[in-house]
């Protein structure tokens, strides 16, 4: 009992960071001090794309749909964290943990019925691992995340149950999020990040696992986000989904719900076919379960079908199968639902996106 | 010399060895007592030599009373008043024969000269060095002969002393008892199953539960 | 199955009537067992804890990663972690701290381990922090510390309490910031952050090992050849099972020794067994003869005994295993698996039953009983039945002369082997000369004992005309196979325990002088020994040099070094030494080069006894050791006692050591008080330097003290094994003694007729033990001291590679001498009370 206990609280670190960031709000040691983020902030790339040492969290999240040359659909995730800890800055020695670079990856085969899941962590140092300034390049180990010069990324995830080598190309400029990049994630002004998305990447490389190599092709949405503090206290957990729309449009949607079951704070954006884009407040965006699911590893509860609404306009969401959770209790103590969707209109497919459905297994503030 | 009175000695209620038994054996005398196995001829023997003490009656040797004398006392007496021939010899097997003929001599302080005389006496000259395993049956009981007698006891108790030997030497053997006794002016008590060999006695008395009788031929009167 | 049903009764028959020797027979073999039994169990189970705790250091990794030098460049963690067929790469920062608050108690220091937790988690999870509910982060952060539990205990610390430990001069605060995944019970560790580690601890840029997971389809021995080729040679890679050689061999002498000891203890209770039978067939002979004449053939009759053997065997080992089953587990309960030691200082181990190595000394105990009865029956069995049957002679016809070659032949084969060279690092011969002495010195007894005592009693015959004394003499002298027979009990123990307490005593006085020549200074400082730069600076030497009340001071550097990866670590002393009269720092043998015809063009080193014997620098030899990475050549100008390090170490001029490796700090200081400064000034001004709290401040005295009761701790075990020779030895006596006194029944019933009194057959016997035990004391003596020899010179500079001075622990000696003279004698009487006290009407008797 006490071996499991401890190797889930090392690996909650990992978590907390990509869950929810809840924690460094409570771990309030004032060791560090980290620039915050403030509304009238003009992004600048692709100095920009690159890491933001200052900041307390950062990702870069990649989710899509991919077939294989099988034909068969496969749903993937990608994301790179960078984490800054309270360590010592004074710590003269290359071990000092200053910053922590976190990995995970996992894809949604409907043959197989249910997720595969890769994770890694490590402190930044030795040229192992790292987020690099000035343009997006995160290592760790032989795991990468890169952009050239051309706006072309290249990932590399490699285990020896799963690899993924995927290059990602942009086809639509960025979607800068919020009031130009300026992202609340609550009714506090100080808890919002800067966030970019870019839609319709056009995906091509190839997946190995089950000792098969399979080559891909298909499109992703990445986001990169970065952050001081995110998330009010009062924070349960939040739904969020992302739509490439096959005639080109894209949507983002987002809602942080409170531990009394309301709705904290909601956020989309909408750009269609000719790049307009149309913002949604709190008030416009509802997230409305159509059918939940209840997981047969952690009999929790989940929305896995939803109905989103983004003031007139009404979004249907049918997951590619329903066991999309991933259920890593016993490393790293939680769960949560990250899968693929088809998006309907009027029982019409229009697109496919990423669902994400947090704090429903537990309640994420520990 | 030697005097029973009323002895009576029982093992158990059962088992009543001697009772009323009363004797005398005068000095110089040499007795041979018969009997039936069983019928208490070494008990008789044990009471005389104070190993053994009657239920009631004496003993008396000398005038002492054996019966009264504790077992040190006892012991005492019988280092220098009594000799003892065993059928089974029992010769000291890590004592050479002269060295087991002066046991008796040194346990009384004597000094050990005369055990090589008796030693010769019973023929055993140039043996004196040698170790009991050296020696034959009928040697060993020579030199028990002369252990018996090199203190100059005045009575002398010999249990079946030919039981082990072959009618040969067993005549040699008792013909030599008597001849010492006599010699060393002691008296003698000879135990003995054997026909023959009471013959050497002066004359024979028969065990019996009733006591001490004088048998019918008595050789020497 | 008759001839079975036969055999069954007549073994019940003899057992019944002579119930008291079998239990003491059975006792001796049980006792052995036991004693043997139990430091086996508790030696295995302290050593499977230390490897144990030792492989969870280590976690699951295939292949680690050392340097010589101890500590080496971090930078090699990122080229191996991306080297080809490496899957994991986990660095790990191992070193001892002090505690602030024990610093003045002997126990002072904390094993820590700083450890990059992402990298730890898949290699090493048991040493992974247990950190509270939502403080995840203080498994990396900068000022925590993970203790286990032993640790805490000892500490006497809990979660969020603040631990101080000593870095060089200074204290460094680290909150408690939880337990550890999984430690060893006992095993007393700290872990913290790497980073942290390096910073706190003066540690920047070092690493103590890199543990390596390989790709699973690697190939160990091929990747290990392509890695040394690639690393520099100061560097080792070994696997698990290297370390656990290296930690079996560490401890392998003092084990090997002790399981020796005790073997000897078991082959002490076969000679009481032997005794035993012995005398139980004389009893019995004209019996046994007479089923011979019956028609039992030679092989059924030596079956008959041997069984007897085989019988007493199984219950005296079975009881045996039992009692040092117990005994191991009590000792682990009440005291610790070290038995003074300190190979295995604070580990708790479990005691595991292990059927084999039980199997191992049951087969043992019964061989011992099985010999024992085997060289009885032989004896017997040979024997000329009609002779036997007719014979009251029962004296063994044993063919003295026969015995006596045997006898030499095993004193001079035991001779030559004391010059034989050690087997596999362990004095397997000198044991062998040792059990070849015994039962050769045994062998000779019926002739030494026919020539003592038929000189003696001619002697006393001209003296003294007390029957008594003379049946006794001619008794010891004329029935002398048995009185040997008795005596080899007593012999065999009495030996033993001459030799242990000779051996202990010369090791003790050894170490005592050796004392006072490594510690001629009145006080002596060390400082905490953290971190490599943790010394004693240049500013804080001059500080001490100008301290009133001193007139001399010396300054050391001390410091581990690993010339083979399989060994283990040899110590480096770099100190001030007179190179023309180095005896007068040193603790030198005589083994030594003329001062004055030392090489000009090479520095001299002066090696422990131990770097000749292991590592071969004799004297005269030019050797290489490495001094800060680079193997730097010398020339062995002496060799040096030393009773501290077991394993070698190596003294070098300062001014050398200090030209080579740019290395001007210091742990330890020697100083000298002036005349006018009493001991207590001293300290005091030492006590108020500023950087006081990192000095470990010593008085010669006290080190002396500390050292010696060190010593006695660790021959705490031999003197165990002395006790229990001593009651071995006794019960010997008593069995001995008591079989004969029955066997000699029909002789003291004569003797009762003939008017012998009672006090007289007592005082017979008395006086026959008092003999018997003076010449086994005699010879025990010599025998004793011989064996002595044999483990002081042979056996000790073979398994520990020192050499010491005889001295002998003639109070104690005489002490013991006495004690079993008396209680010898005292068995005999009590032995014979029995006997006399039975119907001697009877014993004379032949028909009862």
């Amino acid at each position: 009992m006490r071996y499991l206990y401890n190797k889930r609280t090392i690996l909650i670190v990992v978590l907390m960071i990509f869950c929810t960031a809840i924690v460094w709000a409570q771990q309030s040691e004032t060791k560090r001090q980290y620039t915050s983020v403030t509304p009238n902030y003009t992004l600048t790339f692709p100095k920009d794309f690159g890491a933001h040492p200052d900041f307390r969290i950062e990702w870069w999240y990649v989710t899509g749909w991919l077939e294989t040359n099988e034909q068969k659909t496969l749903g993937f995730q990608i994301t790179f964290f960078r984490s800054a800890t309270s360590h010592d800055q004074e710590n003269p020695s290359q071990f000092a943990p200053k910053h922590l670079i976190i990995a995970h990856a996992a894809i949604s085969d409907p043959s197989i019925g249910k997720i595969i899941y890769e994770e890694k962590s490590a402190r930044a140092g030795f040229d192992l691992a790292y987020a690099k300034e000035g343009d997006t390049h995160v290592k760790l180990d032989n795991w990468y995340f890169v952009r050239n010069e051309t706006g072309n990324y290249q990932t590399k995830i490699s285990t020896e149950r799963l690899s993924l080598q995927l290059s990602l190309n942009p086809t639509q400029e960025m979607m800068l999020q919020g009031k130009n990049g300026f992202s609340r994630k609550g009714p506090n002004i100080e808890q919002a990040s800067y966030y970019y998305s870019q839609p319709h990447l056009k995906v091509t490389g190839t997946i190995k696992h089950q000792n098969k190599t399979l080559t891909v092709s298909g499109h992703a949405w990445l986001d990169h986000e970065w952050s001081s503090e995110l998330l009010d206290a009062r924070a349960d957990g939040w739904d969020w989904v992302s739509m490439n729309l096959f005639d080109g449009s894209a949507l983002v949607a987002f809602q942080i719900r409170g531990k009394d079951g309301t709705k904290l704070w909601a956020y989309a954006q909408q750009r269609n076919m000719n790049g307009k884009t149309r913002f949604f407040d709190t008030e416009q965006v509802d997230f409305m379960p159509v059918r939940t699911w209840q997981s047969p590893h952690t009999n929790a509860w989940y929305p896995v079908e939803m109905r989103i609404r983004t003031s007139e306009l009404e979004w249907q969401l049918i997951p590619l199968f329903d066991d999309q959770e991933l259920d890593s209790r016993s490393s790293t103590g939680a769960a949560y639902w990250e899968g693929a969707v088809s998006i309907l209109k009027n029982q019409q497919i229009i697109g496919q996106g990423y669902l994400e459905l947090t704090g429903y297994e537990k309640s994420l503030d520990l | 010399m030697l005097e029973l009175r009323h002895i009576s000695k029982s093992y158990s209620k059962e088992q009543q060895v001697f009772t009323d038994l009363s004797y005398i054996l005068k000095s110089g005398e040499y007795v041979a007592i018969m009997g039936d196995s069983g019928v208490g001829k070494s008990t008789l023997l044990n009471l005389i030599a104070g190993l053994d003490f009657p239920d009631s009656g004496e003993v008396l040797i000398d005038g002492t009373t054996m019966s009264q004398l504790d077992d040190e006392m006892a012991t005492l007496f019988r280092r220098k008043a009594l000799g003892f021939i065993f059928q089974s010899f029992h010769i000291l097997p890590h004592l050479t024969v002269s060295q087991n003929v002066a046991l008796p001599l040194l346990l009384n302080g004597l000094p050990g000269n005369r055990a090589n005389t008796l030693l010769a006496e019973v023929g055993l000259q140039g043996r004196e060095n040698d170790f009991p395993d050296q020696l034959s049956g009928g040697e060993l009981q020579r030199v028990a002969i002369a252990r018996a007698l090199v203190h100059q006891p005045k009575l002398i108790l010999a249990d079946e002393p030919t039981g082990n030997l072959d009618p040969a030497t067993a005549h040699e053997i008792l013909q030599l008892i008597r001849n010492e006794i006599k010699k060393n002016s002691a008296s003698g008590i000879l135990v003995t199953h054997s026909q023959t060999a009471a013959a050497t006695a002066d004359y024979i008395l028969t065990l019996t539960p009733q006591g001490l009788i004088p048998a019918k031929a008595s050789p020497n009167p | 199955m008759k001839i079975l049903q036969l055999s069954g009764w007549l073994l019940l028959a003899e057992w019944r009537t002579r119930f008291g020797q079998i239990i003491v027979a059975i006792t001796a073999i049980a006792m052995g067992v036991a004693l043997g039994f139990s430091i086996h169990l508790i030696n295995s189970a302290a050593l499977n804890e230390f490897s144990a705790a030792n492989k969870s250091l280590a976690g699951q990794s295939d292949l680690q990663v050392y340097n010589k030098q101890g500590f080496f460049d971090e930078m090699l963690y990122p080229k191996l972690a991306q080297y080809e067929g490496i899957k994991q790469a986990n660095p790990v920062l191992e070193f001892t701290a002090v505690v602030s608050d024990k610093f003045h108690s002997k126990d002072h220091k904390l094993k820590i381990l700083g450890i990059d937790v992402f990298r730890a988690a898949s290699i090493s999870p048991d040493l992974l922090g247990v950190p509270a509910e939502g403080k995840a982060m203080d498994s990396f952060a900068d000022d925590t510390i993970f203790l286990s539990p032993a640790a805490m205990e000892w500490l006497q610390l809990e979660q969020d309490d603040t631990l101080f430990l000593n870095v060089g001069l200074e204290a460094i605060p680290l909150r408690v910031a939880g337990g550890l995944t999984r430690a060893r019970a006992g095993q007393r560790i700290g872990v913290m952050d790497i980073g942290a580690a390096q910073w706190r601890f003066h540690y920047l840029g070092l690493l103590s090992r890199i543990e390596l997971k390989l790709e699973s389809n690697a190939q160990y021995e091929a990747f290990k050849d392509r890695l040394s080729k690639e690393l520099d040679d100061n560097f080792y890679i070994s696997e698990i099972a290297d370390q656990e050689k290296r930690l079996s061999k560490m401890s392998r002498a003092y084990r090997v020794n002790l399981n020796m000891l005790a073997l000897v203890a078991l082959f002490t209770g076969s000679f009481l067994v032997f005794s035993t039978q012995v005398l139980s067939i004389i009893r019995r002979r004209s019996q046994l003869v007479f089923l011979r004449v019956m028609g039992f053939t030679r092989q059924q009759l030596l079956l008959q005994i041997i069984t007897e053997g085989i019988v007493l065997g199984m219950i005296g080992a079975i009881s045996g295993l039992a009692i040092g089953y117990g005994c191991a587990v009590l000792v682990i309960q009440l005291l610790d698996a070290d038995l003074g030691s300190n190979f295995f200082y604070g580990l708790k181990p479990t005691i595991y039953f292990n059927l084999w190595d039980a199997s191992l000394f049951f087969m043992i105990g019964l061989s011992v009983a099985v010999l024992g009865a085997f060289l009885a029956a032989k004896e017997i069995v040979n024997a000329n039945q009609a002779s036997a049957l007719k014979s009251s002679h029962q004296d063994i016809a044993m063919n003295r002369a026969q015995w006596s070659w045997r006898a030499l032949f095993c004193l001079s084969l035991g001779l030559l082997m004391t010059v034989l060279p050690p087997v596999f690092e362990l004095p397997i011969f000198g044991y062998m000369a040792i059990a070849l002495l015994l039962i050769g010195g045994i062998a000779l007894m019926p002739w030494l004992a026919l020539l003592v005592f038929s000189s003696l009693q001619n002697s006393v015959a001209r003296l003294s005309k007390n029957p008594i004394i003379l049946m006794a003499l001619a008794r010891q002298a004329n029935a002398s196979n048995q009185a040997s027979i008795a005596l080899s009990g007593v012999l065999a123990s009495f030996g033993l325990i001459v030799a242990m307490a000779i051996m202990v005593l010369s090791f003790r006085e050894s170490v005592d002088q050796w004392l006072d020549h490594v510690l001629p200074a009145d006080l002596y400082i060390s400082v905490a020994d953290s971190g490599i730069q943790g010394g004693l600076r240049d500013d804080e030497q001059k500080i001490i040099n100008q301290l009133p009340g001193f007139i001399r001071s010396d300054f050391f550097r001390v410091q581990p070094l690993t010339l083979d990866p399989n060994r283990p670590e040899i110590t480096l002393i770099a100190r001030p030494i007179d190179t023309l009269n180095p005896e007068s720092t040193l603790p030198l043998t005589h083994d030594v080069i003329d001062p004055y015809q030392l090489p000009k063009d090479s520095m001299p080193l002066w090696v422990s006894e131990a770097m000749v014997d292991l590592y071969g620098f004799a004297v005269g030899k030019k050797v290489k050791i490495p001094i800060d990475g680079i193997w730097r050549e010398f020339f062995v100008a002496g060799v040096w006692r030393d009773y501290g390090r077991q394993f070698g170490a190596v003294q070098m001029q300062l001014s050398d050591y200090q030209a080579l490796s740019n290395d001007l700090s210091f742990n330890t200081a020697a100083l000298w008080l002036d005349t006018q400064t009493a001991m207590s000034e001293a300290y005091t001004s030492l006590q108020q330097l500023p950087f006081s709290d990192a000095l470990e401040i010593k008085q010669s005295q006290r080190i002396r003290k500390t050292s010696l009761d060190i010593f006695d701790r660790s021959f705490a075990v031999t003197y165990a094994l002395e006790i229990v020779a001593i009651i071995i030895g006794l019960l010997g006596v008593a069995a001995s003694f008591s079989a004969q006194a029955l066997a000699r029944a029909k002789e003291f019933g004569m003797l009762r007729h003939i008017g012998v009194t009672r006090k007289q057959i007592l005082s017979m016997l008395a006086v026959e033990g008092f003999f018997m035990t003076t010449l086994g004391i005699i010879l025990g003596f010599v025998l004793g001291w011989c064996i002595s020899l044999i483990l002081i010179f042979v056996v000790n500079p073979q398994s520990f590679h020192w050499t010491m001075e005889l001295y002998m622990p003639w109070n104690w000696l005489m002490l013991i001498s006495g004690i079993m003279l008396v209680s010898a004698s005292f068995a005999a009487l009590l032995a014979g009370r029995k006997t006399v006290s039975v119907d001697v009407i009877r014993s004379v008797r032949e028909d009862w």
